[in-house]
């Protein structure tokens, strides 16, 4: 040791000793003590899966019935034999087994041609149209931020809700980018803990309790000060919270094994160790295809499929398949046509996904015609925000107009 | 609040945004040049002998093959240059041309790609486009192989203009394929770039108002002398180096210092780190620390010289995996580096290095020799030595309070007069760094 402790004296304790614990803290002390497997039939949730890059939908939902599709695609077309079917002119991709047999159960809705008006093909832009809702200006928030700002009644943190909503992945999306609460991203449990120093184990309380007193307290007038104080809050807060929630989960159900298997899989431990939020969201990315599609694309669709398909399994095994519908949308469609590389450009409308046993299973607008086209892409026929229109009146039980500001039908899937 | 008033405060700034902050040692030399010297250096790093940090990752004898050897070679650079600027540069133009192993699959062809942005770090632009344009990485990663006469593919014509140049809103759809066009046949040898003149097209094409039988290099013309991307440039730059919100006028500023001198890169720096705007308080401690900057910065800061093999690893954890950006548009950046996930391996990040992972092994640190030789008197005097060198004192100060209090009592929590023993005054001192190091200013550079 090079600091002698003899000169190093400690000087008014009585002084400084303050206690400095938030409301909070408390309040959440409270909430993790109370942790219990959730029954079902209490709740609606909704998990929205983000299919990154730009799905090529056509070889999602294959047009198999048209002509035109195998003209536009000489090289990467799937004959129809191999197609599994939906109904007489279109049917999935062979990759899409678990799909299929979710169809069979009258489990899945395929909406078709999902766009919006002037699309852009910027994958940036686009994508973050689909997260906000808003494709005529930036917005800050995303549509399902907004629902969780508008049902958060101050209570966030108490009894009823601790995590409004839980993104499962190590990066926030916009879409649950809010005004008033914070959303936090956990990729996983296992490393999902505030460590410290494991030769002083003993002085693990004082550091925590050290932290906490801090980071409630922590007034500074800096820009993303207050972003840190919660999220630093929030961070270890959720790290016993989900710990605690994960641990009281048991399955037999077994997911494939890749990054988003893993990811469902935490999100049904989540719904069904009791977390109870309201939103999951979670990513699967790659469907940029601009080159050697085939293989790239239908990895990712086999995975789409059997992980979720593992997913409604296993909470119908938790006979929590009631409470849960999932949405899986991409930011767009590819080009009709395909390139030179046997890959396909960014296009526009494509299929919209949404399963679940409340979910009124079947297939739901004209598939996209392949000959009348806008400069080589599919022309939409859906507007994306009547699904989500759906999905915040008839499932979740908000107003939609008040969300996506502005008036939007309805569809009969939920 | 501490207001950062000395020349030291800006010089440390300085340092923390144009480089990966610095060691004590490197942190005299730069205040003994003053601020203006040290900028000076900063901005010429071809003047300033770098062959230590080349003999030393010569020494590691690292195989370009291997992506985790490429990580690591990148790391030292950053840890251990002494061109900072150079390589920060270098660290912005892999953020700007995000191009990722994960597509390309070739180390050592993103190796070549990362000696060219290195190469042109502070140099002309326009040269810098050609070669990425002629960049084999490049050329897989955005699918030019695939881009040939009559059967375009798009893919690097449009990100070339939405996200390397003049932005979106630009440009016009017929913008890309006309560009697309202009590029057919840039394609790749396994090794070099190669031009094949039967797939490329050599109809008339017309870019942004610009008509004749355009190939790729008229592109990166165009594209290089629009004040679009001399607008797009300036304010990534600024958002990178000074300030996430940053007023027009200096946007502007910035951006004529790029058309006034050719497209050079270094006036822009100039003029960004000269600003009244970069020395206000309105910029200090203003930016959230990216994963690079907080791993790098604590080596240095905390002179840590054992950089584990798996660092890389750390940091791809709190969301920048180096060579693995998440997209062609990079990182985000600014607030989007902080969620719950990322802020837990930030925390844990600092219990590593200030906690002992095994019994049989030093630490990464010694708190109490970074201590030595200082004459602290008391506990209070402790907690001001190291939140005086780990952020510049800039808390509040109920947090000096409380870690005071935090040092000043036993390992059950129990208010002390004096510390009983040395293992007792270890474990505070750990807990004092791990806590200073989870606390909000220190994830702001």
């Amino acid at each position: 040791m090079n600091v002698s402790r003899r000169n190093f004296l400690t000087s008014g304790l009585g002084v400084l000793g303050v206690v400095l614990s938030g409301p909070q803290i408390f309040a959440l002390a409270a909430q993790a003590a109370s942790i219990a497997p959730r029954a079902g039939g209490k709740e609606r949730i909704l998990v929205v899966v983000q299919m990154g890059g730009g799905n090529d939908g056509l070889n999602t939902v294959i047009p198999c019935g048209m002509g035109a599709y195998y003209q536009a695609r000489p090289q990467l077309a799937i004959q129809p034999e191999q197609v599994l079917p939906l109904t007489g002119q279109i049917g999935l991709h062979p990759s899409m087994s678990g799909f299929a047999d979710l169809c069979k159960q009258g489990k899945l809705a395929v909406i078709q041609a999902v766009g919006y008006p002037n699309p852009n093909r910027s994958h940036f832009r686009s994508m973050e149209i689909w997260q906000t809702a808003q494709p005529d200006r930036i917005a800050d928030t995303g549509w399902l931020g907004r629902y969780l700002d508008l049902a958060d009644t101050g209570t966030a943190g108490g009894a009823e809700h601790l995590f409004p909503a839980v993104n499962a992945g190590p990066l926030l999306p916009k879409t649950l980018s809010a005004s008033k609460v914070i959303v936090p991203s956990v990729a996983g449990v296992a490393d999902f803990r505030f460590r410290t120093d494991p030769r002083y184990a003993d002085d693990r309380n004082a550091q925590v309790a050290a932290f906490t007193d801090i980071y409630s307290s922590f007034d500074l007038q800096r820009p993303h000060v207050d972003l840190l104080r919660k999220v630093g809050l929030d961070a270890r807060e959720a790290s016993d919270f989900l710990t605690r929630s994960v641990r009281s989960y048991k399955g037999t159900v077994a997911y494939p094994g890749n990054s988003f298997g893993d990811g469902m899989k935490f999100i049904a431990q989540m719904i069904a160790g009791g977390v109870n939020s309201r939103i999951y969201s979670i990513g699967l990315d790659s469907f940029d295809t601009h080159a050697n599609q085939s293989r790239k694309q239908g990895t990712l669709l086999k995975q789409l499929s059997d992980g979720l398909a593992a997913f409604q399994k296993d909470l119908e095994a938790h006979q929590l398949d009631r409470d849960v519908i999932v949405l899986c949308f991409s930011e767009f469609g590819r080009r009709v046509s395909e390139n030179a590389g046997r890959g396909t450009d960014h296009g526009t409308a494509g299929p919209v996904f949404v399963l679940g046993s409340p979910v009124k299973g079947g297939v739901y607008g004209d598939h996209p015609s392949l000959t009348d086209l806008d400069a080589g892409d599919l022309k939409f026929k859906i507007d994306f925000r009547t699904v989500y229109a759906t999905i915040l009146d008839r499932w979740l039980g908000a107003d939609s107009r008040q969300i996506l500001g502005g008036n939007f039908d309805s569809l009969a899937f939920v | 609040m501490l207001t950062a008033s000395t020349e030291r405060n800006w010089i440390g700034h300085l340092l923390r945004r144009g480089g990966f902050g610095a060691t004590p040692e490197e942190m005299s030399r730069y205040d003994s040049l003053g601020y203006e010297g040290a900028l000076e250096e900063l901005l010429n790093p071809q003047r300033v002998d770098n062959s230590q940090l080349e003999d030393f990752v010569g020494q590691q004898q690292f195989d370009f093959t291997r992506i985790e050897d490429l990580k690591r070679w990148w790391l030292y650079r950053m840890a251990f240059t002494r061109r900072p600027l150079e390589e920060k540069m270098t660290l912005f133009w892999h953020g700007h041309f995000a191009t990722s192993f994960a597509k390309v699959r070739e180390p050592y062809s993103l190796y070549m790609q990362n000696l060219l942005m290195r190469k042109h770090a502070l140099g002309n632009f326009q040269e810098l486009l050609l070669g990425i344009s002629m960049d084999p990485a490049m050329i897989v990663w955005l699918d030019n192989q695939q881009n040939k006469k009559g059967k375009p593919n798009e893919n690097y014509a449009r990100e070339v203009m939405e996200l390397f140049t003049v932005g979106i809103g630009n440009y016009t759809e017929q913008d890309v394929k006309q560009a697309a066009r202009a590029f057919t046949g840039w394609q790749r040898t396994p090794a070099a770039f190669r031009f094949n003149r039967n797939q490329h097209d050599y109809g008339d094409k017309t870019l942004l108002g610009v008509s004749g039988d355009l190939n790729g290099d008229d592109v990166v013309r165009i594209l290089s002398r629009q004040p679009a991307t001399a607008r797009h440039l300036a304010l990534k730059l600024i958002k990178f180096f000074a300030l996430d919100d940053p007023d027009p006028a200096f946007v502007d500023r910035a951006a004529a210092a790029y058309l006034q001198t050719g497209y050079q890169i270094k006036p822009v720096l100039k003029t960004i780190f000269t600003s009244r705007e970069f020395m206000s308080e309105r910029c200090y401690h203003a930016k959230v620390k990216s994963p690079a900057e907080l791993v790098v910065g604590t080596l240095k800061t905390l002179q840590v010289t054992r950089l584990d093999g798996d660092l890389p690893t750390v940091m791809a954890r709190m969301g920048q995996s180096l060579f693995e950006p998440p997209n062609v548009k990079g990182w985000d950046g600014g607030p989007a580096w902080i969620s719950t996930d990322t802020m837990m391996e930030r925390f844990n990040f600092a219990a590593r290095i200030t906690g002992q992972k095994f019994n049989d092994l030093e630490g990464y640190i010694s708190p109490s020799e970074l201590a030595a030789g200082q004459r602290l008197k008391d506990a209070g005097e402790m907690v001001d030595y190291f939140l005086s060198m780990l952020v510049e004192g800039d808390v509040p100060p109920s947090t000096r309070q409380r870690l005071t209090a935090y040092v000043s009592s036993d390992l059950a929590g129990r208010p002390l007069a004096a510390i009983p023993d040395d293992t007792t005054l270890d474990a505070k001192l750990r807990g004092l760094v791990h806590l200073i190091m989870t606390l909000p200013t220190y994830q702001l550079a």
